[in-house]
């Protein structure tokens, strides 16, 4: 079943498309990452989602209802959380989480609170102050309100950014549980590609406010054939970069490192001809493409056509 | 409507009240400092003009009829710009919670601080000044409902502006009340205002509750008609207020609560 569908969205700020008449669907306990350069029009359709931005045009459908006709039920099952929204600072943690609690219909609110608190383990800042907290210790707060009533769906801003990295991997073993545990369906967005590939089943890609890819992350990473092959190079290190000038192999040299950008097919012939030309090297690593390749490919792509 | 999601607005916004330096001062201080002075003054001119014994108890009423109208405007402005200041406008309207919700909830909240800064302005000058305000009967409640309601469309006018033009013009929250203090003859009869201003004047709801005061103080009668054409230009603008405020919100998701972020 679709929980979320979106049809033809577009939003236009006087001349400028934001978005231009986007499509999709989230599934039932589907994880999905938006991504995209910075104005691709991310932030403008989570907004959207959440009904704090008016479209310009087309239609969002949450449990197959119309979200514009059905805010407040819609709202009751759903959560936002980002790193760039603030709560109120000269409230504590505790105070924060009463307030909001009240603003859906919870059950049991003092359990649920004390259970989001040793969820996220929050036990030590719970009396504080948001104003004395640090960024990460904020966006773990921010990322806890979320999670308060029981949401069906979650949209997630940018939800490990500025946590350390014991942290960030708590919060994504935290959203593949919950997803795991409840079915909780998530769009997130991030600028963290191996945590998008970690975490999410399906990458949109928005590019000048259009979906330019949708699919797996592995798959969009293959879509480019570029991998990097790094040497440690103990003979002929001249007669390599010479050959990768002629054959227009991007490198990179760092000391007796080179680490060689290269499409997957051309690998066994880039080896063979090192061998031919008597290049040794006594260390070896293949990387294939991963998402931020296929990111870093989409922004070139942008920057040319802009140039 | 739901009580639970207002109960949760009004917690959040009373944790704020009991926590902000600022607003414990609004509610408590400001109102101090201006009994003092005033009483203070008004009892030196009650010593140098003694034949005119009423003047006291006119501008202590006026004082304290003043304070309920800047209380209610206060409490929808300055709470709305708390929401801005915190950039948490967002983490409201994300929740299930309406707009008409929150409206209420910032109406509810100035009754319910007048609840704690009148008694206490009124306590002042009755032990400073002897100024009775019970003295007005239950008439003082229909003054309190008649103020309130002029309160409430400032502060729907005020936020509506600040809703569309952001924080750079957020003085209006404190300034723009101030605008009606001589136009609607708080410490003063309206005939001493030139001929054109009256005319302004009598547009102005609570120009005829401060008239109905001075005449129960003077006279002991309750001027009924003034009060029933303070009611029908205060459902007015209230109607046009709120009308402006929805219609500057609506404009403000236009571009976004993104963008207060």
């Amino acid at each position: 079943m679709d929980i979320i569908s979106v049809s033809n969205l577009s939003k236009k700020y006087d001349k400028y498309l934001a978005v231009d008449n986007i499509s999709f669907n989230l599934k039932e306990g589907e994880i999905i990452g938006i991504l995209g350069p910075n104005g691709a029009g991310k932030t403008t359709t989570i907004q959207m989602l959440l009904g704090v931005l008016t479209p310009t045009k087309g239609e969002i459908n949450y449990f197959g209802k119309n979200f514009h006709m059905n805010r407040e039920e819609i709202l009751e099952k759903i959560n936002f959380s980002s790193t760039y929204t603030n709560l109120p600072w000269i409230l504590t943690v505790k105070e924060n989480f009463d307030c909001i609690s009240y603003f859906y219909n919870i059950k049991n609110r003092k359990k649920r609170i004390k259970e989001i608190v040793e969820l996220f383990k929050l036990e030590d800042l719970y009396y504080l102050k948001i104003s004395s907290l640090s960024a990460g210790q904020l966006t773990r707060v921010n990322l806890a309100k979320s999670f308060i009533n029981y949401p069906e769906v979650l949209l997630l801003d940018e939800p490990t950014a500025s946590l350390d990295p014991e942290i960030a991997q708590y919060v994504r073993d935290f959203i593949l549980n919950q997803r795991k545990k409840f079915n909780v369906s998530i769009i997130l967005t991030s600028h963290n590609m191996s945590e998008v590939e970690e975490v999410c089943d399906r990458v949109i890609f928005l590019d000048q406010g259009k979906i330019i890819a949708n699919n797996t992350p592995e798959k969009l990473a293959k879509s480019i054939d570029l991998a990097h092959v790094d040497l440690f190079i103990t003979d002929g290190l001249k007669r390599t970069i010479v050959f990768c000038k002629k054959n227009n192999f991007k490198y990179k040299e760092s000391g007796r490192f080179l680490k060689v950008d290269i499409s997957e097919d051309k690998i066994h012939h880039f080896l063979k001809e090192l061998a031919l030309v008597g290049v040794t090297y006594n260390q070896i690593s293949i990387d294939k493409p991963t998402l931020e390749d296929y990111f870093l490919q989409v922004v070139k792509r942008k920057k040319n056509e802009n140039s | 409507m739901k009580i639970h999601r207002i109960y949760g607005l009004s917690l959040r916004y009373l944790y704020y009240f009991r926590k902000s330096w600022d607003r414990l001062s609004d509610a408590f201080y400001w109102p101090t400092i201006d009994l003092l002075v005033w009483g203070i003054t008004s009892s030196y001119i009650l010593k140098v003009a003694p034949n005119f014994p009423q003047f006291i108890l006119i501008v202590m009423s006026g004082l304290l009829l003043w304070l309920i109208l800047w209380r209610a405007q206060y409490e929808i402005s300055i709470n709305l710009l708390e929401e801005y200041w915190n950039r948490n406008l967002i983490n409201i309207f994300v929740s299930p919670v309406k707009f008409s919700e929150w409206i209420l909830t910032v109406m509810l909240l100035g009754f319910i601080k007048a609840a704690f800064s009148l008694p206490f302005a009124a306590f002042l000058a009755f032990l400073l000044y002897k100024f009775n305000i019970f003295m007005y009967g239950y008439y003082f409640l229909i003054f309190i409902l008649l103020l309130f309601m002029t309160g409430w469309s400032i502060g729907f006018l005020v936020s509506g502006i600040i809703l569309r033009f952001g924080t750079r013009i957020q003085t209006l929250a404190w300034t723009m009340i101030g605008l009606l203090s001589p136009l609607t003859a708080v410490y003063y009869p309206v005939s001493v205002l030139p001929f054109w201003v009256q005319k302004i004047s009598y547009l102005l709801p609570p120009t005829y509750v401060f008239e109905a005061g001075r005449a129960l103080i003077f006279n002991g009668v309750l001027e009924l008609r003034g009060l029933i054409i303070s009611l029908i230009l205060n459902l007015l603008y209230l109607i046009l207020s709120l009308w402006f405020l929805k219609r500057s919100f609506n404009k403000l998701l236009d571009q976004g609560l993104a963008k207060l972020y």
